[in-house]
């Protein structure tokens, strides 16, 4: 019994690490620079891809490819943000009507990396094995790999909150979650700050993606969407623009899944949608809102 | 922005994305004989396209035009096909648009198969809607064998869960296995093979401990693993696809599962998954379908050309049977010496002509020749270990211990 209750809590927390990761970025994205970023996915298969190239092409090991991968993701972000979204929102007359523009143009953009993507590396699935062998805790079995995975986006969500918390562009970002206008008026350089938010969820996106490329799941050019509406979710759980609820939020909802399908695993997706709808319509502010 | 505001477009967001379709376009062309392919170029279904069937008709087609097309008499040539490809993107209700609009608006002369066992399904009644010969090629679900004779043009080629079942209840039952832990995909190819194994295996004295369903994109399959090891189950049956198998294989091998019997439907008989966990990895995992080199001389050689062309081998499943069926189907229409679908079903129907595979005919509309039906990875071959006359190897039980990839 302890040992099916270790299984369950721990492998939910293992599944939850990388939830939380995307949603992070997701929240980021939406919550403070206001872009429903339906590309979001595509980042994390751009990112799992990357991790797979670099593993089988040139022997680099996922967590050396972090290294890599993390500035340049970062930059890519900020550039479509400066290039794409900048343009949209300076032109846009209300916050509505970016907030509309900016989703259709994300939709735009997941079709564009998509098809990248496809050109690259080809419809056929990929897919490598590393860390593929069991570590007993307290006599419950768990991979490796995930294991390297929650500890990974631990380490990542901290630092990240440690960084909100503790500098100078931490605040920018924290007063433009709050109110973008009024931070503007307060002499923060909000189109920067903005696409900061927007670089660094790519960044953990792109991540995430590696991370997840370790867990031995197939990789494909049309994967991303299944995690982009898993990181909508979360953010729904968290609380728009709160960053710490969406790293919570990851852990709850990989905890759910987690027991769900331990018991019913055709039934993961479901209760992740039934607790989307709970949220919507009891508390649409989400768990953590104040 | 008001907060219900977002949430709302949030909503219609995810309705968006959940309805997403797109078609790809091609253009059609004359004085050639018209093929119309419906398939999954993308989407959930386009990984394993290419590497069943996808490969083996392109390759025909390839074969056929070298020699200058197929002969019919009624024109007096020979006439070279073109084959006019359509995305559906994984999904049926586009399929079905696509196939309609092949035919309706493209007016094409053949009809080549869309890909997955619910696709046929949906096609079947379409192109016999039209009196266009369907033949089958990846896919084949028994519910469709029940409704063939509603079908007269449709006809199939691939094996299911029919033949499948009672043939590994034999290997089973011969094994000595005692208990099965089934998981399966929820569509038709997972719920039809799970309904005949609950019939086929307790017949053989092999009883299901559990039989859990996933959905189509599963990823993460450690807690059913894990409760398939609890379960002490002698053998593990999966009923899914390779974008399944290939994760349920890394993940079993990452809880240390290892049961006696390790068999999944579709994925151990692609070399790709041999390669992918090397022969040593993976040696003794089950797989549905087989054939090698050994089962004919034209299945050595289409093995070698396929292996030439592609640069990889075929998969051991279906393959030989795509093939030899095409061969039956070119023969077939240069002896029905038109294009007349009705004349060239006629000839299907009654006539057997050689093929890489031997004899190919389809009695009541339904191939039954088959190379084998269990296969088993035994260092790096894939072996057919059917209890019968079509064995090429001994089946090795219990399955050795999985041997992952050097850590790096």
């Amino acid at each position: 019994m302890m040992v099916r209750f270790l299984d369950v809590v721990i492998g939910g927390l293992l599944t939850g690490g990388i939830f939380a990761l995307i949603a992070v970025g997701f929240g980021l994205q939406y919550g403070v620079a206001r872009v429903l970023n339906i590309a979001h996915g595509e980042f994390i298969m751009v990112g799992a891809f990357c991790a797979w190239t670099l593993f089988t092409m040139a022997g680099i090991t996922p967590l050396y490819a972090m290294l890599l991968c993390a500035p340049f993701f970062f930059a890519v972000g900020f550039v479509i943000y400066r290039l794409l979204y900048s343009p949209l929102r300076t032109s846009a007359p209300s916050a509505a009507a970016f907030e509309g523009n900016s989703m259709l143009a994300s939709f735009g953009l997941m079709f564009v990396i998509q098809n990248i993507a496809l050109l690259i590396w080809g419809a056929p699935v990929k897919g490598y094995t590393y860390l593929a062998f069991p570590i007993n805790i307290l006599g419950a079995l768990f991979s490796a790999n995930r294991i390297v995975t929650l500890i990974a986006s631990v380490v990542l969500g901290a630092a990240f909150y440690m960084f909100l918390l503790n500098t100078r562009t931490g605040k920018a970002i924290r007063a433009a979650a709050q109110d973008p206008d009024a931070a503007e008026l307060m002499g923060v350089r909000i189109n920067t700050v903005l696409a900061l938010c927007f670089g660094f969820g790519a960044m953990m996106a792109a991540l995430g993606g590696l991370l997840l490329s370790m867990t031995s799941i197939m990789l494909s050019p049309v994967m991303g969407m299944q995690y982009t509406l898993i990181a909508i979710i979360v953010v729904v759980l968290g609380g728009l623009g709160n960053i710490k609820g969406s790293f919570v939020g990851g852990f709850i909802l990989g905890l759910v899944g987690y027991i769900v399908s331990s018991w019913q695993p055709g039934l993961s997706m479901v209760a992740y949608y039934v607790i989307f709808l709970i949220f919507l319509l009891v508390r649409p502010t989400g768990l953590f809102a104040k | 922005m008001k907060r219900h505001k977002l949430l709302s477009v949030l909503a219609v967001t995810v309705a968006l994305l959940l309805s997403f379709a797109l078609t790809v376009d091609a253009a059609p062309a004359k004085d050639k004989i018209r093929v119309g392919w419906v398939t999954s170029l993308s989407g959930v279904n386009a990984p394993g396209v290419m590497d069943t069937s996808g490969n083996v008709y392109k390759m025909w087609v390839e074969e056929v035009n070298a020699k200058g097309g197929l002969m019919i008499k009624e024109y007096g040539k020979r006439l070279p096909l073109d084959v006019t490809m359509y995305d559906d993107k994984s999904d049926v209700g586009t399929m079905t648009k696509l196939l309609e609009k092949t035919i309706v608006e493209d007016k094409v002369d053949l009809l080549f198969s869309p890909w997955d066992t619910a696709f046929l399904f949906a096609s079947a009644p379409i192109a016999n809607k039209h009196k266009m010969v369907l033949m089958g090629g990846s896919g084949g679900a028994v519910k469709l064998k029940k409704m063939m004779p509603k079908y007269p043009y449709y006809f199939q080629v691939l094996n299911g869960g029919d033949d499948h079942m009672p043939a590994l209840a034999d290997v089973l039952a011969e094994l000595g296995v005692k208990s099965a832990y089934i998981a399966y995909i929820q569509d038709l190819h997972g719920l039809e093979y799970n309904e005949v194994a609950q019939k086929a295996l307790p017949k053989k004295g092999v009883k299901i401990l559990a039989a859990k369903s996933f959905p189509l994109d599963q990823q993460d399959f450690t807690p059913l693993l894990k409760e398939a090891k609890a379960s002490g189950a002698d053998a593990f049956l999966a009923f899914l696809y390779p974008q399944n198998a290939f994760p349920a294989t890394g993940q079993a091998m990452e809880v240390g599962y290892n049961p006696k019997v390790f068999y999944m439907t579709v994925g151990p008989c692609l070399s790709g998954y041999r390669d992918a966990f090397t022969a040593k990895g993976i040696d003794g995992v089950m797989g549905a379908g087989a054939w090698n080199v050994k089962t004919s001389a034209g299945a050595k050689d289409f093995f070698e050309r396929y292996t030439k062309r592609w640069g990889k081998e075929p998969e051991g499943w279906g393959t030989l049977m795509y093939y030899s069926s095409l061969q039956f189907f070119g023969q077939a229409i240069e002896a029905a010496g038109t294009l007349n679908q009705t004349k060239i079903k006629e000839v299907m129907e009654t006539k057997t002509f050689p093929t890489a595979l031997g004899d190919f005919s389809f009695p009541k509309h339904i191939f039954q020749n088959f190379p084998g039906l269990v296969g088993q990875w035994q260092n790096g071959n894939w072996e057919v270990i059917d209890v019968g006359a079509k064995r090429t190897a001994k089946p090795i039980y219990p399955k050795p211990e999985w041997a992952p990839p050097p850590k790096k």
